[in-house]
Formats: structure tokens, C-alpha cells, sequence
């Protein structure tokens, strides 16, 4: 399992080579320690590797590691980006 | 007063005609009330037939983050946008299975002044390449895929 309680709080999203690399693409997830930041929800879910090689967004908008996380936040990390 | 900014975004799933939604957007520009754009620069990207690694390219895969690239393109053009002082602003740009020679984005500006309209193109062109939410996948012909890190040369 991933570590996370039962009660939803936080809706964690993973996007593209993130996404396959770690199998699933959205759950929910109680952080285990407050104030929750992604820094901690990233070690809490097991999610490989160091989380400084990806962008953060919370609630759509770009947010660092350290940002504080509140209930019913919408979570993704963003694996580099390559548009237009 | 500063004449507000008209911009439109869309994202398709489905191949666009560039130069159809171009004739259609100036179209719109030339009505009654519409800023006049003397100045106007246009780009469209196309996928290439080759992958990076030079083999054959089969398509490229478009993913990205519903309602936070919308938001997030509508965020950099805004902001390029004023920073330049352009008029008019139109992004269009593919997302799901996108084949070699389809048109992939189309960002064009209308203004004043040639520099501005080109500048403006040229930079919002580079911002959305790096901070909207997109994601590319090679497809090959031997049907392996593979994620895109980063962008191609300027």
C-alpha cells in the first residue's frame, strides 16, 4: 500500500512518464504528518527518485516542495514539460 | 485607455487547418470596434517525420493537465501580451495522437508595430514550450514509444 490513511484530504495527481513509471495517475491521500508540504506527500507515497527533478502544481498553478498542502487540495507532479 | 486585449485559446483533439483558422481570425479582427492590427505575426509548428533519435517517426502523443494548461496558456499569453503592448493573440494547440506533417501549435499576434508582434510571438512561442503543462511521446514504427524530456533547438 502507499502509507496513506483512509480519510481523503489531499487528491495527488501524476502526469506522463511519471505516471507509467509509478502505475497509477490519481488517488487520495491523508498527509501522516502537519502541516503537509509535496516535499513530504512525494516521501509518503513512496514516489522513486528525487522530487527536485519535477515540477509542482497545487490547485493548477505552479507551487515548490515546501508549499504548505490544505485538505482538498488538488496535488500533481509535473515530469518535464515538452510542448508547442 | 488601453484597448483590452483580445485573446483566444483553444486545444483540439482533432487535426486544424492552420491557415483556415487564420483567415477566420482575422476575419473576426476586421469588424466594427475591432483594434486595428497593421502588424502581424503568425508561426505554425508541424511534427517532423523523424523521432529524435532520427528513426521514423509514426506519430507524437500530446498529453497534458486538463484545466491547468487552459489556465496556464491563458496565464503566459496574458502576461506577453501586455508586456508587449499587442492587440490581438490566437494559440491553437493539438493535444491527444498528432501525425508527421499535422500542424501542432499556431500562435499568432496582431499589433501595432512589427516588433512587437514578432517579439511577442517569438516569446510567448518559448514560454508556453516551457511552462505550459504538455507532454510529448515518440511513437516508431516498431511501436515503441518514448517521452520527450525537454524541448527541441531554437
Amino acid at each position: 500500500m502507499d502509507g496513506c490513511a483512509d480519510s481523503p484530504a489531499i487528491r495527488v495527481r501524476l502526469f506522463a512518464s511519471l505516471r507509467e513509471q509509478v502505475g497509477w495517475s490519481e488517488r487520495e491521500c491523508k498527509p501522516l504528518q502537519a502541516p503537509a508540504n509535496p516535499a513530504a506527500i512525494w516521501a509518503q507515497l513512496q514516489l522513486p527518485g528525487d522530487p527536485s527533478h519535477v515540477r509542482v502544481a497545487i490547485n493548477h498553478r505552479f507551487a515548490a516542495l515546501d508549499s504548505p498542502l490544505e485538505a482538498g487540495d488538488e496535488l500533481a507532479f509535473l515530469p518535464p514539460i515538452s510542448g508547442g | 485607455m488601453q484597448t483590452p486585449l483580445q485573446l483566444q485559446i483553444s486545444l483540439h483533439g482533432q487535426p486544424f487547418e492552420p491557415l483556415k483558422v487564420l483567415q477566420r481570425w482575422h476575419a473576426q479582427g476586421q469588424g466594427p470596434g475591432q483594434p486595428a492590427c497593421c502588424a502581424e505575426s503568425q508561426f505554425i509548428g508541424r511534427v517532423r517525420p523523424t523521432a529524435a533519435d532520427g528513426s521514423t517517426l509514426e506519430a507524437l502523443e500530446l498529453e497534458h493537465y486538463p484545466g491547468m494548461t487552459e489556465r496556464q496558456l491563458e496565464a503566459l499569453a496574458q502576461e506577453c501580451c501586455h508586456r508587449h503592448g499587442v492587440l490581438r493573440c490566437l494559440v491553437v494547440h493539438r493535444i491527444g495522437r498528432v501525425l508527421p506533417g499535422e500542424a501542432i501549435v499556431l500562435v499568432a499576434i496582431g499589433a501595432d508595430r512589427r516588433g512587437a508582434a514578432q517579439r511577442c510571438g517569438q516569446d510567448l512561442l518559448e514560454a508556453l514550450k516551457h511552462d505550459a503543462p504538455f507532454w510529448k511521446r515518440e511513437w516508431r514504427a516498431d511501436g515503441r514509444g518514448t517521452w520527450i524530456t525537454g524541448n527541441t533547438p531554437l
